[in-house]
């Protein structure tokens, strides 16, 4: 009698405390997401788009990725040798593993793939300092570089425009026409231009064996959900409506006010993903105002930086100037600036500026112009005359990415570098492609970086770098921002990373 | 009674007009007042006041960056209207020009509205945002795209009322006391066109209003931080959810100063040629 | 009549190139290309230009225009550079989106609008007539995008009754085709169902007050038959030849309705690719929009045509 009311009460116990199987994943169902534009491509290796690669890593993977905390680690590659000089990396893939289209890869594939991207890869720079790639077994890849690289398998690693693996037959295609066949746990069905895209769980997928759990863009990528939707819809008030109505499940990108009006219901969840990118202002160093050192300082003087990031990105932001994120490992807690007026005005007062009306230039996204219109009052109260010149996207990175005339100021979202590591943080700052004006201290400071293999080391040299963005005010980080992503209470263990992932979560 | 006062007396009596004078009168006056009337510096943020809602001490709410609403509306009202009355300008003249010439001149008939034509095959709205994309935004690049897509239509009407005066027989007495064509066009043709071109440029008037809105929203109108009806409404989109009266007052605003600019319109329509069509945008 | 027809299909030709030409000349003058839509903003320069030369937008102008119009006379509109599709195909998967939205707006409202403009015409100068025409110039005064944003707060977050935006096709679902097509359509035939109103009324109010109405009257015909058979009938006539107008007008109206609502349809193409600089998409997307508008204005001439023989002749 004891017995059984000892097995009942601990059966009940059991039950109230949900000890009983944990993760009750669910197969199947079907999960439509909201984004905010289409993907300029589908060809992983020919863009660099954050909608293409919501879309692109969960068809393709890649050999080496990035895990939770932005690390390189395997995850096509078992792992890797190199050799005591650092010029030689011997990558032993995993096998077993198949393509959409029931191919296995080989080593073919990925030398093929990699050799198509140092060819005509979006960010092909990343991989400059490949000399050869062979396939020296039919699972082991050899790669030699030119010079020693610390951050080599950063590179290979980077999200950004990812290094996919794709079939050889596929890599010999043109940019751009390469079919979406890759190894991810999700396979392409369709794409509708202006509409949607969708991809389904590919059931012919192994999860890499030697992990137990998703980790950040490697791990194991197991797939609950069927079909994924991507729906791509540019109105902020169309996704808003569409997540309440259910006619979504997740609207991967909506501001503070919306979100916190669904914060106590059950239905929803509010997920915030802070930090996303970084809000930077640029000078054009190569002419005009910008040329002054005096006048940048007393620009960055004159900023409340608190001000404009709550009114840009509400209830979204953190004032953090480092240029990488926090958790890093070469994070550091710097000082936040505060405004300051009058220093501004004397600061400004031994430069060269005289009043003239300078070019702001911004692309049309609401919090980038919000940004631009508080920068525009703050320094106005110095007697800095700025005018505003909001134009697309197209028009705007044209201009300050390619021409020394036109435009004195220029800020906008820096998303990818801070997260992928100091390496890529500084890249946009050597040979002066950012500011239109090499800084030699910069650059050496990344010729060093690229070539020193000891972290304590490496750290300083970061440290040095953000100084001397800091002393010669080539920049301003004003912070760092992220978004609400919005989804139904139904989707479970969903973690918000830098794409939306959809393995690992299921529908119950 | 004079001709002039008795249809003075005409337009004051029809009640279309007196409403829109007296609405678009309204208009005019709180944009020309803005400067003293509003509560509020319409460019300038505070901080601590943002995204809130219609209250006793901002009647329309704040904005995302603390701005009165109210303020901005009123002032917004001024560049507003001034865009509109530089669109019906430039179109008005621009009209002329063509439609005259078009009209008067056969030899110039046949390829001027060829043009014409072939502006009027875009949707206006398409054509402006085009041009706004190629000249850049700023107030003056919005008037004339807005003016290069309202054209055509005008000088359609004009050339319409020229072709029916032209081969009047008054016209031809004119040229046989040997008068010169700009003599003939001008006092005597363009009298006539007078009327329907009134009724059509206060149409314009109204349509340059809500383009400039459109502009705004799709992302090519007037740089910031000016407070057009349109880039208020741009402004407070994203936000539609959580603080919807961003959006709705300056659409209000809009709906006042455009429906106004109709009923002027319709009232200078009945009193100046009942047998007009009405117009469209 | 027949050759009436010719004629008009030769004169819209000098037309539609004119509309090429001046598309090529706002190509030529608007900067950017859509190699920025590739890369983020840590692009290089060197990145864009690479991926400016895949794109083969780095070739003169000239011989990238030459080519367009060569390839046009083979009925090829080119390939998009960012949808991944040729622009006939893009614009033939959006035509009949576009199509039911303009076509379900028209038909609503002329049905609203006629009615509207009967009925104020029959009570003419009495409150009914004062109230709808007061109506219709509030519908014509407001701002299209103002009213989709504003229905898609009311009527799809704050009491949710119809979906905010997106489409179905009619094929897959009839009843949510509808439902999805509701705000949009209602927000497109706001305008033009004001004007049609007005329109009708004053036409109606000019031929009731015609002689052969008033013997019809005293031939003792009741109310309603002479209304709708003598009126309304001989009314129509000047609405037919606004149609053409209208179709214009609601053409650009679903433009900006489409990007509101998130519509898939021609207005969102063509909008999407000015903004992301998508060249061969613009030139073959306004091109078929005059196209379009053009063909709407020759069936209501060839329309008006057959009703009022005077014009066959004029």
């Amino acid at each position: 009698m004891k017995k059984t009311y000892l097995t009942l009460a601990m059966s009940a116990l059991l039950v109230l405390t949900g000890a009983g199987p944990a993760h009750a994943q669910k197969k199947g169902g079907d999960v439509v997401i909201g984004m905010t534009a289409a993907p300029p491509s589908l060809d992983p290796h020919a863009t660099s788009a954050q909608v293409a690669r919501n879309v692109n890593l969960h068809i393709f993977e890649t050999l080496y990725a990035r895990d939770e905390g932005a690390r390189p680690v395997p995850d096509l590659a078992e792992g890797v040798t190199i050799s005591t000089d650092g010029l030689t990396y011997l990558f032993k893939l995993r096998t077993g593993v198949k393509f959409h289209n029931g191919k296995d890869m080989t080593s073919a594939d990925v030398v093929a793939s990699l050799e198509r991207y140092r060819k005509s890869g979006a960010s092909a720079s990343l991989i400059g300092a490949i000399d050869s790639v062979s396939a020296s077994g039919p699972n082991q890849v050899t790669i030699k570089l030119k010079t020693v690289q610390s951050t080599f398998l950063g590179n290979l690693s980077s999200p950004r425009a990812p290094i996919a693996i794709m079939p050889s037959e596929e890599a010999a295609k043109d940019m751009g026409k390469a079919s979406s066949i890759g190894t991810g746990p999700y396979k392409f069905v369709e794409y509708k231009p202006d509409s949607h895209i969708k991809i389904t769980r590919f059931d012919g997928y192994k999860p890499n064996p030697a992990y137990k759990e998703r980790d950040g863009f490697a791990g194991a990528k197991i797939a609950y959900i069927d079909n994924v939707t991507f729906r791509f819809m540019p109105e902020t008030s169309a996704r808003d409506a569409a997540v309440e109505t259910g006619q979504i499940q997740l609207n991967e990108t909506t501001d503070g006010p919306t979100a916190k009006r669904l914060r106590g219901n059950a239905n929803f969840q509010v997920i915030p993903v802070l930090p996303f990118a970084a809000m930077i202002l640029k000078f054009n160093m190569a002419q005009g105002a910008g040329t002054d050192l005096n006048f940048r300082r007393a620009v960055a003087q004159a900023l409340d930086l608190e001000e404009i990031m709550a009114v840009a990105y509400p209830d979204i932001y953190r004032i953090d100037t480092s240029w990488v994120y926090g958790g890093s490992a070469y994070h550091s807690a710097r000082k936040t600036p505060k405004q300051d007026l009058a220093a501004a005005k004397a600061t400004l007062a031994k430069s060269g500026y005289k009043g003239e009306k300078l070019t702001f230039i911004v692309h049309n996204d609401r919090p980038t112009v919000d940004t631009a219109t508080v920068i525009q009052q703050q320094v106005s109260q110095i007697g800095v005359n700025l005018e505003v010149k909001v134009a697309d996207w197209p028009t705007t990175s044209n201009l300050g990415l390619k021409s020394d005339t036109g435009w004195n100021l220029w800020t906008h979202g820096f998303g990818i570098e801070p997260y992928e590591g100091p390496a890529s943080a500084m890249a946009h700052w050597v040979k002066g492609q950012g500011q239109r004006k090499a800084d030699p201290v910069i650059d050496g400071l990344f010729d060093k970086f690229n070539s020193e293999m000891n972290v304590d080391v490496q750290k300083k040299l970061f440290v040095d770098f953000e100084n001397q963005m800091n002393d010669q005010a080539i920049a301003v980080n004003m912070g760092n921002y992220g978004l609400f992503q919005v989804a139904t209470s139904k989707l479970k263990n969903f973690k918000a990373y830098r794409i939306p992932r959809m393995w690992g979560v299921w529908l119950d | 009674m004079t001709q002039r006062a008795s249809f003075l007396r005409r337009l004051l009596s029809n009640r279309s007009f007196t409403i829109g004078a007296s609405l678009v009168g309204l208009v005019l006056l709180l944009a020309l007042l803005a400067g003293v009337i509003a509560p509020f510096d319409p460019l300038k943020g505070n901080f601590r006041a943002r995204m809130m809602a219609p209250s006793l001490q901002h009647w329309m709410g704040t904005d995302q960056f603390g701005r009165d609403i109210l303020s901005r509306v009123l002032h917004g009202a001024r560049i507003s209207l001034q865009i509109g009355f530089m669109v019906a300008i430039i179109t008005a003249l621009a009209g002329v020009l063509i439609g005259a010439s078009s009209g008067y001149f056969r030899r110039l008939d046949g390829p001027l509205m060829r043009l014409m034509d072939a502006f009027m095959a875009f949707p206006s709205i398409i054509l402006a945002i085009a041009v706004s994309s190629v000249l850049g935004a700023s107030v003056i690049n919005v008037i004339f795209a807005l003016a290069i897509a309202a054209t055509p239509h005008t000088a359609r009407i004009v050339r319409a009322s020229v072709m029916v005066v032209r081969e009047m027989e008054f016209v031809e007495a004119a040229r046989a006391l040997g008068a010169g064509h700009a003599r003939i066009l001008f006092r005597h043709i363009m009298a006539n066109a007078m009327a329907p071109l009134m009724v059509r440029i206060t149409y314009v008037f109204a349509v340059a209003i809500l383009n400039e809105a459109v502009l705004s929203f799709i992302g090519v109108g007037p740089p910031p931080p000016a407070p057009t009806f349109g880039a208020i409404i741009a402004n407070g989109r994203d936000f539609i959810v959580a603080a919807p009266w961003i959006t709705v007052a300056p659409g209000l605003a809009i709906l006042v100063s455009v429906l106004g600019l109709n009923l002027l319109g319709d009232g200078l329509r009945d009193v100046l040629d009942p047998r007009m069509s009405v117009n469209t945008r | 009549m027949g050759r009436f027809i010719i004629r008009r299909l030769l004169a819209s030709i000098p037309v539609l190139f004119l509309v090429s030409l001046i598309t090529f000349g706002l190509l030529w003058l608007v900067p950017g290309d859509p190699a920025s839509i590739f890369l983020d903003a840590s692009a290089t320069a060197e990145a864009l230009d690479r991926v400016r030369h895949e794109l083969g937008l780095d070739r003169p102008f000239l011989v990238r225009m030459g080519e367009w119009y060569i390839r046009l006379l083979q009925g090829d509109l080119g390939t998009s550079l960012l949808l991944n599709r040729s622009v006939t195909e893009a614009i033939l998967e959006r035509l009949p989106i576009t199509l039911s939205l303009t076509a379900m707006a028209f038909v609503v409202s002329v049905l609203l609008g006629v009615t509207a403009g009967v009925m104020a015409a029959v009570r003419h100068g009495r409150a009914a007539d004062q109230s709808l025409m007061s109506l219709a110039l509030l519908g014509l005064s407001i701002p299209e995008f103002w009213l989709g944003l504003v229905l898609v707060w009311l009527v799809a977050v704050l009491v949710p009754i119809f979906p905010a935006g997106d489409y179905v096709a009619f094929a897959k679902d009839p009843l949510q085709w509808a439902r999805h097509l509701a705000l949009p359509t209602f927000t497109l035939a706001c305008i033009q169902m004001g004007f049609v109103a007005r329109m009708t009324r004053s036409s109606m109010l000019e031929v009731l007050s015609q002689d052969f109405v008033r013997t019809a009257r005293a031939k003792g015909l009741p109310e309603p038959y002479v209304v709708l058979r003598h009126g309304l009938v001989n009314a129509m006539v000047p609405i037919v030849t606004v149609m053409g107008i209208m179709v214009g007008a609601l053409l650009g109206g679903a433009v900006v309705t489409e990007q509101v609502f998130s519509i898939p349809g021609l207005g969102r193409l063509i909008i999407g690719a000015v903004l992301s600089r998508d060249f061969p998409v613009i030139q073959g997307g306004l091109l078929f929009l005059a196209l379009i508008y053009l063909s709407v204005n020759l069936a209501v001439d060839i329309l008006y045509a057959v009703i009022d023989p005077r014009v066959r002749l004029g």
